[in-house]
Order: structure tokens, then sequence, then C-alpha cells
């Protein structure tokens, strides 16, 4: 258990939010959610040990996903963000926006998102 | 006027939540976009938002974009060298190079046309801009907020807003619903205005509101939304005109659509049992106070309105109703030239 890994993952999509956090639970992920960009900060700013990665979808009301990456990469610039943006949400000019190590695009196979996260937490280790 | 130092007040979810998100974003130094009605509160977001960052102290400057034309608001914003036109004898600096280091709230960014847009998002993304007539680039540390009170979803629809402005901008976006929506706090702005203008109009003894006035105040719909309530509050206690005022709100038909559809199907026949016999089931002695108060206001309104050649500010002050009040009443009761 000691080698878990922490994950922090948040969108305003509920479907979406349940999709990613059954499955990389059971990849035996550490999974912290949340359904708001204020309760994703607020999540990010109590864990004491820090996340070894965020996902975050771009596009939410109030904070979103842009703000979310610039908070998180300014307060914690070590942490490799993974951001996802849905069809029709003009990703070309969100990712212009987003400062992410990764924009993926949905909709996405579980399993390529698995295998980029163990790619880019193996690179950072 | 500025309401310097303003705190958000109220009690409902959207004032909590927006008082959360302004303490965990005020020191991001990201865009923010405001939205919300008019009088609804904006300004003081962004102050609250000002005060609570590590910029409290440097400058805040506001412009409205809706207030001036292009090419003012260009050079309003970026300032010009000397020369950089005719008339140009001296340079000027703009509200970018004043606000640096503070921060700069643009009001009715909406408005803002296409071009000058395009001039803001260079601002935005390179941060730096150059005045009017000059070669060279300055730096700017300009912390942007903006407001609007229109869908900037709806613009960029209509090709009026870009997009990739929209989204430099509106990093985050802080909503604040209408009064009418948050009648909670209705009682607690009451509460400070009254006080605040206790103290600047100096009454003595000073007002105090009672329990119906409260009651009728949170019953309004409020179209104006927080600044109508400052006006209502500050005329209820200057000039003392409570009941005037219950008679205005009176005749404000609510804006909830089924209600307003009433009113609308009942406008055809707006002379009242005009066939001679009322109909019982639709009898109502309000409904036809109503009909008989409308009927005797149009010709009364019909009748100074023709004295006045039109002219409606005078018509307002001779009917001792506010400006709006009468513009308001010449769209309801149909009232034509």
């Amino acid at each position: 258990m000691g080698d878990q890994k922490k994950l922090l993952i948040i969108d305003d999509d509920a479907e979406i939010l349940a999709a990613l956090d059954n499955y990389l639970r059971k990849k035996n992920y550490n999974v912290a959610i949340a359904a708001n960009g204020l309760d994703g900060l607020k999540l990010l700013e109590l864990e004491p040990n820090g996340f070894d990665l965020i996902i975050t979808d771009l596009v939410m009301p109030s904070i979103s996903g842009v703000a979310i990456i610039s908070i998180a990469k300014k307060k914690f610039p070590k942490i490799p963000i993974i951001a996802i943006t849905g069809w029709g949400e003009h990703p070309e000019a969100l990712a212009a926006e987003a400062d992410a190590d990764l924009v993926m695009e949905k909709p996405f196979e579980l399993s390529v998102l698995e295998s980029k996260i163990t790619e880019i937490l193996s690179g950072k280790k | 006027m500025h309401n310097f130092e303003t705190p958000l007040i109220g009690v409902s979810q959207t004032i909590i939540k927006t008082r959360e998100l302004i303490a965990h974003v005020a020191n991001t130094g990201l865009n923010i976009v405001i939205t919300g009605e008019s009088g609804v509160g904006k300004e003081v977001v962004a102050q609250n938002l000002y005060y609570s960052s590590s910029r409290n102290g440097k400058p805040f400057v506001k412009v409205n974009c809706a207030a001036l034309p292009d090419g003012l608001l260009e050079s309003e914003l970026f300032g010009y060298e000397r020369g950089a036109f005719t008339g140009a004898d001296k340079k000027r600096r703009g509200k970018f190079e004043l606000a640096n280091g503070g921060v700069l709230f643009l009001d009715e960014i909406g408005d803002m046309s296409i071009l000058l847009q395009a001039k803001l998002l260079h601002v935005l993304q390179s941060g730096e801009f150059a005045p009017l007539g000059s070669e060279t680039d300055r730096q700017t540390d300009t912390w942007v907020i903006a407001a609007t009170n229109r869908s900037l979803n709806q613009e960029i629809k209509n090709g009026t807003f870009r997009k990739d402005l929209y989204y430099r901008l509106n990093t985050i976006n802080i909503h604040l619903s209408p009064l009418r929506t948050r009648r909670e706090d209705i009682p607690f702005l009451i509460e400070f205005f009254v006080d605040a203008y206790n103290e600047r109009f100096k009454l003595n003894p000073p007002y105090k509101a009672d329990r119906e006035t409260i009651e009728k105040l949170v019953a309004h719909h409020w179209p104006g939304n927080v600044r109508e309530l400052q006006n209502i509050l500050q005329r209820v206690m200057v000039m003392g005109d409570f009941d005037a005022i219950c008679k205005e709100f009176e005749d404000e038909p609510e804006p909830d659509p089924e209600a307003s559809q009433q009113v609308n199907s009942e406008k055809p026949s707006s002379e009242p049992a005009a066939s001679g016999k009322p109909d019982l089931a639709s009898f109502s002695l309000k409904k036809i106070k109503k009909k008989a108060a409308d009927k005797a206001e149009k010709e009364a309104i019909t009748y100074v309105l023709a004295e006045t050649n039109w002219n409606r500010s005078k018509a307002s002050k001779i009917l001792k109703i506010s400006y709006k009040t009468l513009l308001y009443k010449i769209s309801e009761l149909e009232i034509k030239p």
C-alpha cells in the first residue's frame, strides 16, 4: 500500500468522474476526486504529502481547469498534470491557455489514459 | 460614486461561495470575469478581490468599456505620445500604465469592439503594450479583472466577442445571481446601507427600518438589484416617501413568465366589464382597482406628455415619479404620441 500513487481528479461531469475514479482505483491508485475547481483546490492545499499527479477537466464553471493548472504549477511545480477536454470545447484555444504536461481530448480509452499516467509517473521518478 | 471597501454582504449560498472563491483566487493574479445582471455588485466583487490580494494598496483603476467610443477607449487604455494624432499636444498615460502593479477593472467588457479586443488580447498574452504613436512596447504588470452583464458565450456565437480573448480572460468566472433569487440577503443589505446612509446624511434621529418596511422590501423583485435597493433606501431615508415607493412596486408586474403572460392575455379586454355583466369567475376587486388605476394613470400621463411635448424628463418631474418609472409606464400602458 505504501507505494500507492496519489491522484487528484477534478471534473464537473459526475459520470466521467465516477468512471475515472472506479477504473483508477482498480488499477491500485489512491484516488481523490473533486466535482468542481474550488473543491479541487481545497484538496490540493489540504493533502499533506502532496499528490503524485493531477487530472483535470479544462472547462468547468467558476474555477476552470486552466486556473487549476496555473495555480497548481505555481504552488507545486513538480506535480505533473494531465488536462482533459470535452468535444466541441475548442480544445485548440483552451490547450493553448493550459500549461499542462499532457492534453487529452475526450473521448479516450481509459487504458490509454492509464498508460499515459504510468509513463509520466515513471519519467518523473 | 465609489463604495470603496464595501464588503460582500449576505448569507445566501451565492455570497458565501463568492467569498470563498475570492479568498482562494485573490492571490493567483489570474484573469477573472465577473458576470451578473446590472446592479448586482460586480464591482464590489472586483474590489474585494483587490483588497484580499497582495496588490492591495497599489492602484485600482476602473474603465467602463461601454462609456467611450472606440478610438477614445483605445487611448484611454493605452495612452498616447505627443503628436500621435492631431490635438495630442501632450503625452498621456493610459490606464494600463496607471494600473501597473495593481488592478485594471474593465467594466462592460462585452461592449468592447472586436478590434480593441485583439489589442487587449495581445497585452494579456505578452504583458506588453504600446501607447498610440509610440514605437516601443512597455512592460505592464497589471491584474485584469473584467465584468459584464452580457452572456459572452452568446456574444461569441454572434461573432461580437473573440473566443481566444474569452478563454484568456475567463480563467476564473465569478457569477453573482440576481437579488430576487437570494432574498435572504436583503435584510442584511438593508441594515448595512441604513447604517451607512444614517452616517452619510447625518440623520437625526437615525432612520430605522420597521418590520413592515423590511418585509415589503424583501418581497420586491428588484429588477435593478442591489443598486436599486440602495436608491430606494436613500429615497426612503431622505425623502420619506415609502408609501409612494410601495405604490410603484405594486404597479410593476413580477417578471415571472406566468404572471407576465397573464398580464398580456388581459390586455385586449382592458375595459372593465365591457359587456355590462362582470364575469364572476374572474371577478376580483384587486384586478378592477388595477384596471381603473391604469386607466386613470394612462390619461394623466398622456395629458402631461402632450403638454410637455413628450419631454419625458420634464413630464416625470411634473408627475413626481422617477424617469425610469415613467418610461416603464409609457411602455406598460402602451402610451403613444
